[in-house]
């Protein structure tokens, strides 16, 4: 049996983001060993040191008349004697034939019909794919049945109509994944280069169908198997010795003889369900990048509630976040403190993969990924909700505190009206008549800016523009009046004009509800513009905070200043050089000894590699940096 | 706003690429059209860049696309060098076409993912007939190195292994490859972090020094395009509103949705009123636009006339050409 190479995960290079394989299962390997050695049985079945299948034991002697399983026949024997074991191996010659001829030709001209029919599109695909529907819908049975009364079931036969009853499977499938990978830039890229259209589908779209092709022609290649035994079951079987045929040969003897019907529909068994389990495992390789499935929601254990020292209504103290990945466990917040005060907006900025939006999820335990681990302390109005009970917890989320994410159409049901959607948040966490809550589901819509709200408020998200949708996540998230609000890019999908729209929004409806504010987002200028305060965050931790103006007008550290230098300004020459930030951020696995940003930072030097920088203060700013305030001021 | 006219149009032979009147529809069931792109004129010359910019739904993207003769238009004309390509067909449009090349929004799914950098790199090559040889291996080393991707084993790496930034440099290597005269960027650094955004607008301006490059940028992102254009035009729902120098443009703004644009800059200070003043309500349905001037109904200044009687591009200034009754 094949052995899984375990790559003792290396330390994944900064620039590569290299995944790591799926490992494939004990089932898988099993199931793989299983088919090799049907095949093998039925290549090799005339050179096996076997008993003839044909001769008859009680003429020989060999073998009683329905002799039981045993040490001298190790499968028994039949009505004659034939030893049923090498009847067995014999057997799997023809079902191997039958079902890689049909999976072959059929598959074949089923992948080929399908990427056309997805990338040509128009016409020939309606007409493809008609004709496809209505093969589906022919009982493929009766049809079978009609050719084996004209010509017989021979192999010449079935497997040329087999064969084109399987193409419009294939077809269908590989149509699908045409399409969507039709879709994505690389074809109008090889278009633009000029490539013709049969360049275009031989070299940029077959290579990537074909995995999922081969994982369906897997199942397929099993369900031909089955298909053979059912019709030797009925009586159509083909005029070679198959598992279906001794199937259907010993299923008359069922109390007499059970071993002649149970061992050949093991065997058959075994075998289809082997090709079911190695066509869901090729099925996984297809993805060349990780996937991470699964949703969940951590209950952590029992810890001492300890109310806020400060006035701050979100108060977090050294949060470490972690979560395990194929290439080692990330701790993708790192000792992060930080408090909000009622009636201010904290803008958290940062790069992808510097913690920001895992830091937001922190506090509100939703999370991605599964596993993750929380430390530290997340006080909101005098609750630690990393140690406050499930219950107690839930009737803060949605409540106490409102959350708006990026996506406004992923965060809204689609099959839902927007009103119940609303009126749904404020009858979960409280005592309000149905009517009542759809009379304020419609103020809400209207505080929210949403023109005509008494007849939006029976809409459903689609009908709404982008816009729109996400001022409705923002009348729910301030449903309940909640004192804290979390927004994660929350105008990224956005235009800007309705990006100043629904910032605006925020800022007047935080100074209406008296709210604490965190905005996370990578955008330098929105939090310039919208943020009171600024939290800068690199490889998991915030290296500078404080008042916007004081960090933006006098930015400590040398992140910081590396990042506002990076930006285009609308007041530096045109065609200013930027001053990018070369390399890559610093691996959350395993983060540089000292200073994160060391490895990236022109004026890095020893210390900066080897010691952590200690948390510095000038003024209302706060900063982690060896060698601070050496850019120029902005 | 939002007009047509051509007035804007230069002469002379540094002209490179000339778009005049292109229309641009997709069909959208029920007999209905969307007016992506409506009667747009623009000239690109030699060595210069023109920067697009322009929300969602204004036709930038089409426009970039129509010209790459990705999508058909309805009518209208495309020159490059003063050869038609809007006729062309077949072979005689490709060998036009290889003299333009397009960089796409997302890098990552700009790459067939199962093939190799080196192979993604030398395709153009390939697709133009170069054999594998000493001669193809040189120059697609050559353009790597350029682009910053020289090194050991680059070459024989995958997309995934790559992060978005150097993504886009492979794609940035793949069409420059075919020493085009013209790039096409679609967005080329929306999908990418800020740092690495500077370090592809720093590469795209080497780029265009070292290989004498005229660009066509366009964005959304306001400050990114000033950055990077030497001209610049706005358009609004398939209509061009202003086309003008990238300072003047950004200095005195003279159409009211350049205006409004320029005014939803979080935290900028070019002394503009705030945008809510300056722009109302949501982008039309491109299906059916507004009569006469398309932004008249978010216009603050909008009347009866522009109801009824659109606006053509006409010179307020040196270079500066705005489509608006009142500017």
């Amino acid at each position: 049996m094949a052995t899984v190479e375990t790559n003792a995960a290396p330390i994944p290079e900064a620039k590569s983001f290299a995944p790591e394989r799926p490992k494939m299962g004990v089932v898988f390997w099993t199931s793989v060993s299983w088919i090799l050695l049907v095949i093998a049985a039925a290549v090799l079945a005339d050179l096996l040191p076997l008993r003839d299948p044909d001769a008859l034991g009680i003429r020989t002697g060999e073998i009683q008349r329905f002799e039981s399983p045993g040490v001298n026949a190790w499968f028994g024997g039949d009505g004659q004697g034939r030893d049923l074991f090498a009847q067995i191996v014999h057997g799997a010659r023809p079902a191997m034939v039958l079902s890689a001829a049909v999976t072959l030709i059929g598959g074949s001209l089923g992948v080929l019909i399908g990427v056309v029919a997805g990338y040509v599109r128009g016409r020939t695909d309606a007409v493809i794919m008609g004709i496809a529907e209505i093969m589906f819908a022919f009982p493929a049975i009766v049809l079978l049945f009609a050719v084996g009364a004209i010509w017989g079931i021979t192999m010449a036969i079935l497997i040329p109509v087999m064969a084109v009853l399987a193409v419009p499977s294939y077809a269908r499938i590989v149509r699908g994944v045409t399409i969507a990978v039709a879709e994505r830039d690389f074809v109008d890229a090889a278009r633009a280069m000029g490539a013709s259209q049969s360049r275009v589908v031989i070299k940029e779209l077959l290579p990537l169908v074909a995995l999922p092709a081969i994982a369906f022609g897997f199942l397929g290649f099993g369900l031909v198997i089955a298909t053979e035994g059912a019709l030797a079951f009925l009586g159509l079987g083909l005029e070679q010795r198959t598992w279906g045929s001794l199937i259907a040969g010993g299923q008359g003897l069922i109390r007499e003889a059970p071993h002649l019907a149970l061992i050949p529909a093991t065997a058959m068994f075994l075998t289809i369900m082997a090709f079911n389990y190695v066509g869901d495992g090729v099925r996984e390789l297809i993805d060349p990048r990780p996937i991470v499935v699964g949703r969940k929601r951590r209950a952590d254990g029992p810890r001492p509630t300890t109310a806020s020292a400060s006035d701050a209504l979100l108060s977090i103290r050294d949060l470490r976040t972690s979560f395990p990945t194929p290439g080692g466990v990330v701790t993708a917040v790192d000792g992060v403190s930080l408090d909000v005060r009622t009636g201010r907006t904290l803008g958290v900025v940062g790069e992808s993969g510097s913690g920001k939006t895992m830091l937001l999820r922190s506090i509100t335990g939703a999370f991605p990924v599964v596993g993750v681990q929380r430390e530290g302390r997340v006080v909101v109005d005098g609750t630690d909700l990393l140690s406050a009970s499930p219950a107690s917890r839930s009737a803060m989320l949605g409540n106490e505190i409102g959350v708006i994410s990026q996506n406004p159409l992923s965060a809204l049901n689609p099959v839902r009206t927007v009103g119940s959607q609303l009126v749904e948040v404020m009858r979960v966490h409280r005592a309000i008549s149905k009517a009542a809550a759809r009379a304020r589901a419609i103020e809400l819509l209207e505080q929210v800016g949403i023109p005509r709200p008494g007849r939006r408020v029976d809409m459903y998200p689609h009908q709404l523009s982008g816009g729109m949708q996400q001022r409705v996540t923002i009348a729910i998230a301030l449903a309940n009046e909640p004192r804290l609000l979390l927004a994660d890019e929350p105008t990224t999908a956005l235009d800007v004009t309705i990006q100043d729209q629904i910032l605006r929004l925020l800022a007047s409806l935080g100074d209406e509800y008296n709210m604490a504010v965190v905005l996370v987002t990578h955008d330098l200028s929105v939090v310039r513009g919208w943020a009171d305060d600024v939290a800068v965050m690199y490889g998991g931790q915030i290296v500078e905070s404080g008042p916007t103006s004081a960090v933006f007008g006098d930015p400590q550290h040398r992140y910081t200043q590396a990042l506002l230098e990076s930006t285009p300004r609308l007041d530096l020459p045109i065609h200013s050089r930027l001053a990018a930030i070369e390399g890559q951020p610093p691996s959350l696995v395993a983060p540089p000894a000292g200073c994160r940003f060391a490895d990236r930072c022109a004026g890095a030097d020893e210390r900066c590699r080897s010691e952590v920088p200690v948390l510095e203060r000038l003024g209302s700013v706060e900063f982690r940096c060896w060698h601070p305030g050496q850019g120029e001021a902005r | 706003m939002a007009g047509t006219g051509s007035a804007h149009l230069r002469t002379g032979d540094d002209i490179v690429l000339r778009v005049r009147d292109l229309v641009v529809e997709f069909p959208a069931g029920k007999g209905q059209v969307v007016h992506a792109v409506s009667g747009v004129s623009v000239d690109v010359a030699q060595g210069e860049t023109l920067g697009v910019v322009g929300e969602s739904g204004c036709g930038k993207t089409t426009l970039g696309r129509a010209v790459m003769r990705l999508q058909d238009a309805r009518s209208g004309s495309v020159e490059f060098r003063d050869h038609e390509l809007t006729g062309l067909e077949g072979s005689e449009l490709a060998r036009k076409r290889r003299d333009m090349q397009m960089i796409f929004q997302d890098p990552v799914s700009s790459l067939n993912p199962r093939r190799r950098v080196r192979d993604l790199v030398r395709e153009g090559l390939e697709i133009w007939g170069s054999q594998p040889g000493p001669f193809t291996d040189a120059r697609v080393e050559e353009i790597m190195e350029a682009v910053g991707l020289g090194g050991e084993g680059v070459g024989e790496r995958r997309p995934h292994e790559f992060s978005g930034g150097q993504c886009q440099r492979i794609c940035i290597a793949r069409a420059l490859v075919m020493d085009p005269e013209v790039l096409i960027l679609d967005e080329p650094v929306s999908a990418l972090d800020v740092s690495v955004q500077a370090q592809i607008l720093n590469l795209l301006e080497d780029l265009k020094a070292d290989f004498g490059l005229t660009m066509v940028f366009v964005s959304h992102d306001l400050a990114v395009v000033r950055n990077v254009s030497d001209r610049v035009m706005v358009m609004y729902l398939g209509k061009v509103c202003e086309v003008a120098d990238t300072q003047p443009l950004f200095d005195t703004p003279a159409h009211p949705y350049t205006r409004a644009l320029l005014a939803s800059i979080p935290g900028h200070e070019l002394g503009l009123s705030d945008a809510s003043t300056l722009i109302s309500g949501e982008l039309p349905s491109p299906i059916e636009p507004p009569s006469g001037c398309r932004f008249r109904t978010r216009c603050p200044l909008a009347t009866n006339r522009c109801a009824v009687e659109e606006p053509e591009l006409r010179e307020v200034a040196v270079g500066q050409f705005v489509a608006c009754h009142y500017a």
